[in-house]
């Protein structure tokens, strides 16, 4: 089996924002969208004060509590372990919002908005309203980009190595500070990585079983 | 995701709004309306009153139907009937469509041709009014990402909480009989004064459970929550309808009681549900 995961270096993480531009060409995110983020912050007190900077997704849960809470099976959860939203079966109730931990989820409110409001939509978010269209009043997420691992692995690529097959993010990342690739395989080059660099996911205490592991 | 600074959102407790604020504050109604429908309609069983039932029918209906009003995708509110395998909203969901029709056939029996029927029907009504009571507990309490919420106790708290607001309806409609008045208030005493008591255990567990219901929890006593909780829910909804039921048989004062009840019990769902936070992102070390 498969179950496709992410390691993110965050030493490597300049936090300079590229994986977020990437996401949002890759899917013609609408302007108060976000499927991934980077956050920028510090914690501690003088002088033992640390600058924290993540790079954060949905976590593409092996136990996804978000898939059990949706009243209508919008929220689904492939063989390959990627956690998805049906936009044509979400009513709005939001509850998979609330039950997720990592608070990763969007809500998709104003079909309307535009990226310079006032001055009609770019290009760009005129291309993407036909090749890429969201449903308006929907949650949405990270997808892992499923339709570049689909189409790559159709063409015998390997994600996480061909970039063709590989999601945006990691591939927009100039640091290299995102990795993908097979869990399920005890070679791939993340479990090296989760291995050797002590990996870890955010909050295993939830029981959600993680697919994004941070090392530092 | 949740419009705050990252800063916030990586170290610091951060409140969940999408169930509370602007049109989120309807799940905050469709679980009170669960809760005194299921409550009105077991005590209206009890003491065997036609239009509590029938009230307690009628508030069903207004859950579903706030339910309903709480989704943006309100045209597809049929395909909540899809996931009870896992999904507690989907199984409310039966639940109430359910409870709704036997409690129809229950008061139709009941009206026109009583006797057998009508009692197998008042048990299965029953059995249905107190999972539509019980199920709005159990899809708080199953987010095991809010801390306050996933509490065991939060099932039995709704339940009570939901009896107590049936009771104070029902008291409404047996204002004009003082027999049947006097029944209720007794009942009511009892029923507020367990109420107060879960309640109390409630938020005296959730400081010791984790960090995260802990800062809920302070959010309640002292915080910025803590008027609602103390004027509203406490004082106007436990302990002036406890001082006056047992003070008085006055009239007035069972209105001012029923009142003061229904508006605490709404209060008290507002403040559980504002109080939910959610635990930082990254660990505190």
């Amino acid at each position: 089996m498969t179950r496709w995961g992410m390691v993110i270096d965050t030493k490597r993480c300049v936090g300079c924002y590229e994986c977020v531009l990437a996401c949002k060409a890759e899917h013609f995110l609408p302007p108060e969208i976000f499927w991934n983020r980077v956050l920028i912050g510090e914690k501690g007190k003088y002088p033992a004060v640390s600058k924290l900077i993540y790079s954060v997704r949905c976590n593409h849960c092996q136990e996804p509590k978000c898939v059990d809470v949706c009243p209508t099976g919008a929220t689904q959860q492939r063989e390959d372990g990627i956690v998805w939203v049906d936009e044509n079966e979400c009513v709005g109730c939001r509850y998979c919002m609330i039950a997720c931990p990592y608070q990763a989820r969007s809500f998709y409110e104003d079909g309307d908005s535009e990226y310079f409001p006032g001055q009609g939509l770019t290009e760009h978010e005129k291309i993407g309203k036909v090749l890429y269209p969201h449903e308006v009043g929907v949650v949405q997420k990270c997808v892992f980009c499923k339709e570049r691992i689909d189409a790559g692995l159709e063409k015998g690529l390997t994600p996480g190595v061909d970039r063709e097959a590989s999601p945006a993010c990691m591939i927009s990342c100039p640091t290299k500070a995102i990795q993908f690739g097979d869990l399920d395989d005890p070679y791939s080059e993340i479990n090296r990585l989760i291995k050797e660099r002590k990996g870890d996911p955010f909050h295993p205490e939830f029981g959600t079983e993680p697919s994004i592991y941070y090392i530092d | 995701m949740i419009q705050t600074r990252p800063y916030e959102f990586m170290v610091k407790y951060t409140p969940q709004r999408d169930w509370i604020e602007g049109h989120g504050v309807l799940v905050a109604f469709a679980i009170f309306f669960g809760g005194i429908a299921g409550g009105l309609y077991l005590v209206s069983l009890y003491f065997d009153s036609m239009w509590g039932m029938f009230i307690a029918w009628l508030l069903a209906m207004v859950t579903g139907m706030t339910d309903m009003a709480h989704l943006s995708k309100k045209q597809r509110f049929w395909r909540m009937l899809l996931k009870p395998k896992t999904s507690w909203i989907s199984r409310g969901f039966i639940i109430i469509w359910m409870f709704l029709g036997a409690a129809a056939i229950q008061l139709a029996l009941s009206q026109w041709a009583p006797g057998a029927a009508e009692t197998a029907f008042k048990v299965i009504a029953g059995i249905l009014a107190f999972g539509v009571a019980i199920y709005s507990g159990f899809v708080v309490g199953f987010v095991g990402a809010i801390k306050i919420w996933n509490s065991a106790i939060m099932p039995i708290l709704f339940v009570i909480a939901g009896l107590a607001g049936g009771l104070a309806i029902l008291l409404a409609t047996t204002l004009g009989d003082a027999a049947q008045s006097q029944n209720v208030v007794n009942a009511m005493r009892a029923v507020l004064i367990g109420y107060a008591v879960f309640l109390a255990i409630y938020l005296w567990i959730s400081t010791y459970e984790s960090a995260a219901a802990k800062d809920s929890a302070m959010m309640i006593l002292r915080g910025s929550i803590a008027p609602i909780f103390w004027i509203v829910v406490v004082l106007l909804g436990v302990v002036i309808p406890i001082i006056l039921l047992f003070a008085t048989s006055a009239t007035a004062a069972f209105i001012i009681s029923l009142v003061c009840v229904i508006i605490g019990g709404m209060a008290l769902r507002y403040v559980i549900l504002k109080a939910g936070v959610y635990s930082p992102l990254v660990p505190a070390e």
